[in-house]
């Protein structure tokens, strides 16, 4: 039973790195730029996440609150940050985002204090069985929350006119804008559904912590990079299927390789041992 | 009427001249053939026009007006479309969807009429719609890349090495196509290695080399004068 325990654990804690990673792998795809200011959105959205729960009693209308004001900071971020450096060496706006998400801790730290914050009443608290495991409601709602945002982003992706069109601004942006694609409200939409992902990512986290501090996104913020890298950068569907392992991995690891590796350092030995292998990431092309 | 036109145009990337001052007029309805060797500039020229290369001086006159300074969104609206070097489809999309995009310009109602249109002249890409573009042949890939251009409704299509790489029976196909559209009042750019071919079906002809226009004329007259076009071009047998 310790194997299925672990695994749902893994899952669940898998879900968390995709949501925060989908959106990485989209800027990267699009702009060919380390975002490394996202992990700053994803705390964002935990702190609103708790301040709207504890201000009206809905954990739901929080969450949606905090992915449409991240979504939205999101866009400003791309707007005021990395548009105007676009035709740049990929290393400034790279630069620019490592000061940037350096800025934005800080700021949290100053508004909302050093020591973070929490639910009043900490919602989705009770414990349930399923299939044999014992599982938190929030986790079994972070988990089903996942499938529901990855689910509507491959319909909306897969199925609708403007999805097909940022696909196609992907793979070859100059083609896209030859055919009529407004390339620029592509990216707007680009930045504002990677950020509200990474918003319900730090909600749920806030929820499973019961806690929100400034510096909840530094870790993260570099297993993020880990695992867009893993899964070949820039590949959504390759970049959740590494991000569901490298939390299984982990939940493993934590048991059986805890005594020598930290938990964070499991991700990195797993994430240099799958490229000394395969260089492109676990599921890129050669 | 002069559908397009170029005067001195200069172009290229960054401080690399690929085209220098090149003058031509297109007639709406004509079929223009752009020839000349590798490296001479028919791309740059092709991809200016559709707004991707720098214009460095000089005007591109669309209907009289000059569009350099409009971007590639805002000239597909006038009607240029462009089927490129290299075909450059999006492959990880699915045929069906490499069309869609193509009409992304016009109101997703005109999508299924197009979509129709193409089949009919390609009905070879009905066969596997839903298939990625990248599993497709190099004379299917230039079918849909033809397709994907018409889905935009061009009044201006311009074509990159029409027959590179394909087998005769796919030529055809893409030659049978390009008089089709003429029959219907497209006018049409090309860019081809297959100057016989290019001879057969074009109006016009311009000849560029090291970026530069070397010999203008109508395709009767350089019909007339291969020795000409074979000094300008070292003709091959090959090219047939």
């Amino acid at each position: 039973m310790l194997y299925v325990e672990l695994l749902a654990q893994g899952l669940v804690q898998g879900s968390i790195y995709a949501l925060v990673a989908v959106g990485l792998t989209l800027v990267y795809g699009l702009l060919r730029i380390l975002h490394v200011a996202h992990a700053g959105l994803f705390t964002l959205g935990g702190y609103v996440g708790v301040l709207v729960t504890n201000a009206t009693g809905s954990l739901l209308l929080a969450l949606l609150v905090a992915m449409v004001t991240v979504g939205i900071v999101g866009m400003a971020i791309y707007r005021l940050c990395y548009q105007p450096i676009l035709d740049k060496p990929p290393y400034v706006a790279l630069i620019a985002s490592i000061g940037l998400f350096i800025a934005m801790e800080e700021v949290y730290r100053l508004v909302f204090g050093p020591y973070g914050i929490s639910f009043e009443n900490p919602p989705l608290q009770d414990v349930v069985q399923m299939f044999g495991v014992t599982l938190r409601l929030g986790e079994v709602a972070t988990a089903a929350g996942t499938l529901l945002l990855v689910g509507a982003l491959a319909v909306f992706s897969g199925k609708t006119r403007f999805g097909t069109a940022w696909r196609a601004t992907v793979t070859d942006p100059d083609m896209a804008e030859s055919f009529g694609i407004d390339i620029i409200k592509v990216r707007y939409l680009n930045f504002f559904i990677g950020s509200a992902f990474a918003a319900s990512a730090g909600v749920m986290v806030a929820l499973l912590n019961n806690m929100v501090e400034p510096t909840m996104g530094s870790v993260p913020s570099y297993k993020a990079l880990a695992i867009i890298v893993l899964g070949g950068l820039g590949d959504v569907r390759g970049t959740l299927l590494a991000a569901l392992a490298l939390g299984v991995i982990e939940a493993f690891g934590t048991i059986y390789l805890g005594k020598f590796l930290d938990r964070d350092a499991i991700a990195f030995a797993f994430l240099i041992l799958v490229l000394m292998v395969r260089p492109q990431g676990l599921f890129g092309r050669a | 009427m002069a559908m397009l036109q170029l005067e001195n145009m200069d172009c290229g990337y960054g401080a690399f001249h690929a085209v220098h001052d090149l003058s031509l007029t297109i007639q709406q309805g004509e079929i223009f053939a752009l020839l000349g060797p590798n490296g001479a500039g028919k791309s740059s020229t092709i991809m200016s026009i559709a707004g991707h290369v720098q214009l460095m001086s000089g005007a591109i006159r669309f209907d009289g007006t000059d569009i350099s300074s409009l971007s590639a969104r805002e000239r597909v609206r006038l009607g240029i479309a462009v089927a490129p070097e290299g075909r450059r489809l999006f492959p990880d999309l699915t045929i069906e969807e490499n069309l869609t995009v193509g009409g992304y310009s016009l109101p997703k109602g005109r999508e299924t009429i197009n979509k129709e249109i193409v089949f009919t002249l390609f009905p070879r890409l009905t066969e596997r719609l839903k298939q990625p573009a990248s599993t497709l042949s190099g004379g299917e890939q230039q079918m849909l890349a033809m397709g994907r251009a018409m889905m935009a409704e061009p009044r201006l299509l311009m074509i990159d090495e029409v027959s590179l790489g394909l087998m005769p029976k796919m030529v055809d196909v893409c030659y049978h196509a390009i008089n089709h559209l003429k029959s219907q009042g497209v006018t049409i750019l090309l860019v081809e290695q297959n100057t016989k071919r290019a001879l057969e079906v074009a109006d016009q002809v311009c000849v560029l080399e090291s970026g530069q226009s070397v010999w203008q004329g109508t395709a009767t007259e350089a019909r007339k004068a291969p020795d000409l076009i074979e000094a300008f071009l070292g003709m091959t047998k090959e090219a047939s």
